[in-house]
């Protein structure tokens, strides 16, 4: 196998336990209409003996309403159909303690999120929405969310499914998987600058060029995977080392977007971040008696 | 007449970003924080050989409206169309942030603080999305902006503010759509997929990006107020910005979730609703939806002033 | 690749004007620039950095804020300039302008 790209439910397949997985039951909640949100696969499975919620893209399906979504496109229908499958986890485990709270897989293989006329009447940038929330609430809820890059993760799409994860897997990208906002051609016509030149730069920067090292430099993805049977392993082992931190009450400073900000600046590929951070703190600090209650 | 005061009758529009800040709280109390004086640029522009800007792009500080608090966030659109790059993302994170810490340190040390005292952030938004030049921790920002946006619910409310040029796409998109209250003017616009790239993807004929007419109808203001998108229309004016905040300011902190459009399960499945209504017109222009929302007259409608629309407007109930 | 930064210093024949506290003003905005002008003690010359993506025009940009500086007469102050191809009237006026706030 080469490349998972296009075979989400495969590498569903090759991350949980055998057979287990089964669509479109997440909790008390199913997805009875096969026609609602085709792009979006959600459903319960095993991981190592543990219930999982899995959540991720079907590049095969084509959602007749809404003609945008096809190749593992986010539509209106899938974005708020992958919120109902964390809501409905949350809701399954409420009265579970964070050692039991299920983890969320998210397999990530999007292109984008879906453009069009209606969407932007609709209100693409909400379903979208809906589902970060949902996940980041997830996450601060103490369900450990593993995402596992086996395609294409870019720009918005990745932000919505990916980005708000605790951690970040991402296959090498000797498997073909892309992440990024835009291909370094398309920057390079963009910003105008020559392709070799952006190449160059980016071999001591990691900030613009696309591909999963450069987010790992840049503390966006965790581990990189080098083999597409070392997929299982890795999720299982991330998340326990989520749960371990969520357990501990480590997990604020260490997992999610917050802790690959520090991850970031510990492998050096977003320096300036945390020294902006500090500095508007410290400046803060010095005048916030002014505006604290009863201060004039 | 003071300087401030100025300010307020100005256009929203036409304002850069440090004026909308400092219009939107009271006279003298603003502080920025991570000005230009402290001069952090970006890193990677200059490596670029790209004009760069003292403050990144984007105002950030605290101010007061009466006894509120008010942590501002404020994108310029001038500067590389308001894009999030590492420094000016951070200091978006920072800004939310310091706001939810300023909440927690009220609720620990004035457990008799009222709603009033409590901090609010502001943030006016400016913006495509991502900054290309710097792209990868553009997008990383957009991430951790939404998480601080999850971790301010409940505790500080996070209000947008959408009438400058550029309007606001891409990832800070669904950002804005993801804060608690949103208040555009006619001339903000809102969405995710910007004009230019609808077209660029799916042609021409599905949208022309140099209609601005259509632009306009799709995601504009009045649009989005009928959509119930955006919570507030409001005249074109610092003042009028302003005076939204500052009502906004004195509700109960407990109202500030049933403002919200997205945000938890009864949300998703009413917007579901919306979305149903979307598949079954298959609408071809969004006039087509303020029909169906019982707004008969949409041309007359759109064309009427900011208060008449306001009070003749039926929004789409869901 | 890198940005051009332009170091200088100017000094007005009868320089009797100065800044009382830093002040900040524009936005660089296309074919415009933003301009911090501080207080610098410095023999009553006129500190100038500019930072551009333009090269090739060193000795405009001496000229023109030099110009202003006699103008103006201003003396010991620092003039930090990012500039992004704005044309020299453009950059003249705001030099006015950013002076003007430091009045105010």
């Amino acid at each position: 196998m080469d490349t998972l790209i296009g075979q989400g439910r495969t590498a569903i397949g090759l991350i949980c336990d055998p057979d287990s997985f089964v669509e479109n039951t997440v909790g008390a909640k199913s997805f009875d209409d096969p026609s609602f949100g085709p792009g979006a696969v959600v459903g319960t499975a095993k991981l190592d003996g543990k219930t999982v919620t899995v959540i991720a893209n079907d590049a095969d399906a084509f959602n007749e309403k809404f003609p945008v979504v096809y190749a593992g496109i986010i539509g209106m229908e899938e974005g708020y159909k992958m919120a109902q499958a964390v809501y409905a986890s949350i809701e399954a485990d409420k009265a579970e303690s964070k050692a039991n709270k299920r983890a969320l897989v998210l397999v990530v293989d999007t292109p984008g999120n879906g453009p069009g006329k209606v969407e932007e009447i609709f209100g693409m940038n909400k379903a979208t929405g809906a589902y970060q929330l949902a996940l980041a609430e997830a996450r601060l809820a103490g369900h450990p969310i593993v995402a596992m890059v086996i395609g294409r993760a870019i720009s918005g799409a990745f932000l919505c499914h990916g980005l708000q994860a605790d951690h970040i897997l991402s296959l090498d990208s000797k498997f073909g998987t892309m992440i990024h906002v835009m291909p370094l051609t398309s920057i390079s016509r963009i910003v105008k600058k020559d392709i070799e030149i952006l190449e160059k730069l980016a071999e001591g920067n990691p900030v613009f060029a696309a591909g999963p090292r450069f987010f790992s430099k840049l503390g966006g993805v965790e581990e990189i995977v080098t083999e597409i049977d070392g997929m299982r392993d890795a999720v299982i082992r991330h998340v326990a080392a989520v749960r371990a931190a969520k357990v501990a009450g480590t997990d604020g400073e260490t997992t999610g977007p917050w802790g690959r900000g520090a991850l970031g600046a510990e492998r050096a590929g977003r320096a300036v971040r945390p020294e902006v951070i500090a500095l508007l703190q410290s400046e803060l600090a010095q005048v916030a008696s002014r505006y604290l209650p009863g201060a004039n | 007449m003071s300087k401030w005061s100025t300010l307020l009758s100005r256009s929203f529009l036409e304002s850069n970003a440090r004026e909308r800040a400092l219009g939107l709280v009271d006279d003298g109390t603003f502080t920025e924080l991570v000005g230009p004086f402290d001069r952090r640029t970006s890193p990677h522009l200059e490596t670029l050989g790209e004009a760069v800007e003292f403050d990144d792009g984007i105002v950030t500080g605290i101010g007061k409206i009466g006894k509120t608090p008010v942590f501002v966030i404020s994108q310029e659109g001038r500067f590389i169309g308001g894009a999030v790059g590492e420094v000016g993302g951070a200091k978006m994170v920072g800004t939310i942030k310091a706001a939810i810490d300023f909440a927690d340190r009220i609720a620990k040390d004035y457990p008799n603080a009222t709603d009033e005292e409590k901090p609010i952030v502001a943030i006016s938004f400016e913006t495509g999305g991502v900054r290309l030049h710097e792209a990868n921790a553009g997008l990383l920002a957009h991430a951790e902006v939404m998480d601080q946006l999850q971790k301010a619910r409940h505790k500080v409310p996070v209000i947008a503010l959408i009438g400058s040029k550029v309007g606001c796409f891409g990832g800070m998109g669904f950002v804005a759509a993801a804060t608690d209250v949103i208040v555009m003017s006619e001339f903000g616009r809102l969405g995710l997929t910007g004009p230019e790239v609808i077209e660029q993807e799916m042609g021409k004929d599905e949208f022309d990006s140099a209609d601005r007419a259509l632009v306009y109808r799709t995601t504009g203001g009045r649009h989005k107020y009928v959509m119930g998108d955006c919570n507030f229309l409001v005249e074109d004016t610092i003042a009028a910005f302003r005076a939204q905040l500052a009502e906004l300011a004195k509700l109960p902190r407990e109202k500030f979730e049933e403002l919200r459009r997205i945000g938890s399960e009864v949300l998703v499945a009413k917007q579901l609703k919306g979305v149903a209504l979307a598949a079954e017109m298959q609408p071809k222009d969004s006039r087509d939806v303020w029909v169906h929302a019982g707004n008969p007259d949409p041309v007359s409608l759109a064309l009427a002033p900011v208060a008449d629309f306001r009070a003749q407007a039926k929004r789409l109930a869901l | 690749m890198a940005l051009n930064t332009l170091e200088f210093e100017c000094k007005s024949t009868a320089a009797t004007v100065a800044v009382a506290k830093p002040v900040h003003f524009g936005v660089v905005g296309s074919g415009d620039l933003e301009i911090l002008m501080s207080p610098a003690k410095n023999d009553g010359a006129v500190k100038v950095k500019v930072v551009t993506p333009v090269t090739g025009f060193d000795d405009l940009w001496r000229r023109v804020v030099g110009a202003f500086v006699e103008n103006a007469k201003l003396g010991n102050v620092s003039i930090e300039i990012n500039d992004n191809n704005a044309t020299p009237a453009v950059v003249t006026l705001r030099l006015r302008q950013t002076l003007a706030e430091a009045a105010a």
